[in-house]
């Protein structure tokens, strides 16, 4: 039997200490929600670096080479001699290169938070609350029957204002 | 001992719970969306009369030519061009304040970043028809793409016109990106709290967001390297817009400075179009405890730095004339503030450089109704700015039986009109469907306000 913990706290420092204490604990399978940004909510759920930076550094590699790939191509494919310089002459391509580097680095960017973040239309999560997008925040902990009690001591003893309990047969 | 099973405490723990209650801050920046504002409607209805007159403006040149344009040689880049660099610097003020002011961590952004980053995407949106309107041809504008044709010819990536298409084309892409990403959220928030069609909107628009942890970690990042290519970015995009002047030999445009002081003027411009379009935003909306003077007062020091910028590129460039000791540079110079447009030149003068000094009185940048006048005065100077650079330098250039006298045509000042009905448009369209402000930004500031030990309780 699955019991799920739901949780509502007042301020961000309250969530980090909880999330912190509960993944010393060895509680993961936990998600919060916030009504707004807070760094540190965001180091105690996953201190780790977020993926989206290799995406973005992907699309501007991408975007780099195909605007000086796309230039050279084409300098070379209708050669044209000006003024003694190379048919394909590097100065003048680095504009394209950049502004390419900066297109697809944006595009791969938002590509990024669509997958890691699962921004798609989509049913919202069954203890997702409006109140959430209020003032207020939510963790939600999935836990053993046994464990039960002691997820909701630590839930109180960080000022949750409210904890309720969802078990699932 | 043994905790008790789950199913008994169930009962016990979802007791009566209080009823959750909105936040104050949801409640009044969404409140802009709601129901009927008359001044609102006034204004939308002359947006559209505007952009209806500017279309039929545009069929008409379009069936009967360019020719009715002003264009007359040797002067063949007028009020369309002069638009398009306008425009194209009123978006700036957007990123500046979106991405810039967000690396150097400057809070006082949040409450305005939203209203400036939807002027940006439409003034793009805006500045971007005026090259199509520009070459008469509407239907061959994909000749400036690089695409594979029977003629087997590319297009020149040496001129900076081309350099143009890639950068408007960028910076309207990345601009449209940083403001959809930043408005998820919010979004969220309006879904959660709409009924009807707008529900339907609201649930297709937000994504899934529900402010997860996992969700703010990849927003958070996305938005610092949005914010980081956005940058850079901007400053390429109004340096390329200059170079379209600067790479050529005309006097008046062949200059080093040409990038810098587009991009302080642009920066001088957007910001001076930020304050204009929220002075009235406020005032009807009633968001004075969100927009307050202490916003205006930062825009206005932001104001007086760049129109000095402005005030010394202006100064250089006739230094450098006359210094340069070329006869064609000097003549383009002195008919400027002496030739048949010294009007424009002095307008343009008047009130980007001696009058925004004003500002440096405390008292002027905090008076709301003076900044709106000024920054009205700011815009119309910084369109004459571009008519100045633009038409003088074309109308004079070397020899002198063949110059000639550029005077806007009707058309022209139709289509004019109509760009700032287009962006008007858009702009009044988006306030009644969009968060003005960015409604979770200001939370975090309201929020970290009352962790205990917090000094500043001012969230701004």
């Amino acid at each position: 039997m699955a019991n799920t913990l739901v949780s509502v706290y007042d301020l961000p420092s309250d969530v980090s200490n909880v999330v912190r204490k509960l993944k010393a604990r060895g509680f993961e399978d936990l998600t919060t929600y916030s009504p707004a940004p807070f760094d540190e909510i965001e180091l105690a759920e996953d201190p780790k670096p977020s993926g989206v930076r290799a995406f973005t550094l992907i699309g501007g590699l991408v975007g780099v080479v195909t605007g000086f790939g796309l230039q050279i191509w084409m300098a070379l494919d209708w050669p044209v001699k000006i003024a003694g310089k190379n048919f394909a002459a590097i100065p003048p391509m680095w504009i394209i290169g950049f502004e390419l580097m900066i297109l697809f680095a944006g595009i791969l960017t938002v590509v990024g938070l669509i997958g890691l973040g699962g921004l798609y239309p989509r049913k919202l999560d069954e203890h997702y609350s409006p109140r959430f997008s209020a003032e207020e925040f939510g963790v939600v902990v999935n836990c053993e029957e046994r464990d039960v009690a002691e997820v909701e001591s630590l839930m109180r003893g960080h000022n949750a204002k409210e904890v309720t309990l969802h078990a699932s047969h | 001992m043994a905790p008790p099973p789950a199913s008994a405490v169930a009962d016990a723990m979802n007791g009566p719970r209080s009823a959750p209650r909105d936040s104050q801050t949801n409640i009044d920046i969404m409140a802009v969306t709601k129901g009927f504002h008359w001044p609102w409607f006034i204004a939308l209805m002359l947006a559209v009369s505007g952009v209806v007159m500017a279309a039929g403006a545009l069929v008409y040149q379009t069936y009967v030519g360019l020719g009715v344009a002003g264009y007359q040689a040797p002067v063949f880049w007028g009020v369309y061009i002069i638009t398009f660099v306008f425009w194209i610097g009123i978006g700036h003020a957007g990123t500046l304040i979106s991405a810039i002011l967000f690396l150097f961590r400057a809070k006082w952004r949040n409450a305005i970043n939203r209203g400036a980053e939807a002027m940006t995407v439409f003034a793009v949106l805006t500045a971007a028809l005026f090259p199509l309107i520009h070459i008469g041809r509407l239907w061959k504008f994909y000749f400036l793409l690089p695409y594979p044709n029977q003629r087997y010819l590319w297009v020149n990536f040496k001129s900076p016109l081309i350099w143009d298409v890639f950068a408007v084309n960028t910076y309207l892409t990345i601009s449209v990106l940083f403001f959809i990403v930043g408005l998820v959220p919010d979004i969220a928030i309006a879904r959660d709290r709409a009924v009807g069609w707008k529900k339907v909107l609201y649930t297709i628009a937000s994504g899934g967001w529900q402010g997860t942890g996992k969700q703010w970690k990849a927003h958070n990042r996305a938005v610092l390297h949005l914010s980081g290519i956005a940058t850079p970015l901007v400053l390429s995009v109004h340096s390329i817009v200059s170079w379209d002047f600067a790479m050529s030999i005309v006097p008046g445009w062949h200059a080093t400075i040409f990038a810098p002081y587009f991009v302080a003027g642009a920066i001088f411009g957007g910001f001076a179009m930020v304050i204009v379009v929220m002075v009235p935003v406020r005032r009807i909306f009633r968001l004075e405890n969100y927009i307050t003077d202490y916003h205006f007062e930062n825009m206005s020091r932001f104001i007086l730095f760049t129109s000095i910028i402005c005030g010394y590129a202006y100064l250089a460039e006739y230094f450098i004339a006359w210094y340069s000791g070329i006869e064609a540079e000097q003549t383009s110079f002195w008919l400027r503030a002496f030739g048949p447009y010294w009007f424009s030149t002095w307008f343009m003068i008047t009130f980007n450089v001696i009058f925004p000094q004003l500002l440096w009185i405390k008292k002027l940048r905090t008076n709301v109704p003076f900044l709106f006048v000024l920054c009205v005065l700011i815009n119309l100077g910084m369109w004459f700015e571009r008519y100045v650079i633009i038409i003088t330098s074309l109308s004079r250039e070397y020899i002198p039986a063949a110059w000639g006298l550029y005077i806007p045509s009707t058309v022209e000042l139709m289509v004019l009109t109509g760009s700032f009905c287009w962006f008007s448009m858009f702009f009044l369209v988006f306030l009644k469907v969009f968060p003005i402000i960015a409604i979770t930004e200001v939370k975090e500031l309201q929020i970290h306000a009352k962790e205990p030990g917090h000094v500043d309780g001012h969230w701004h």
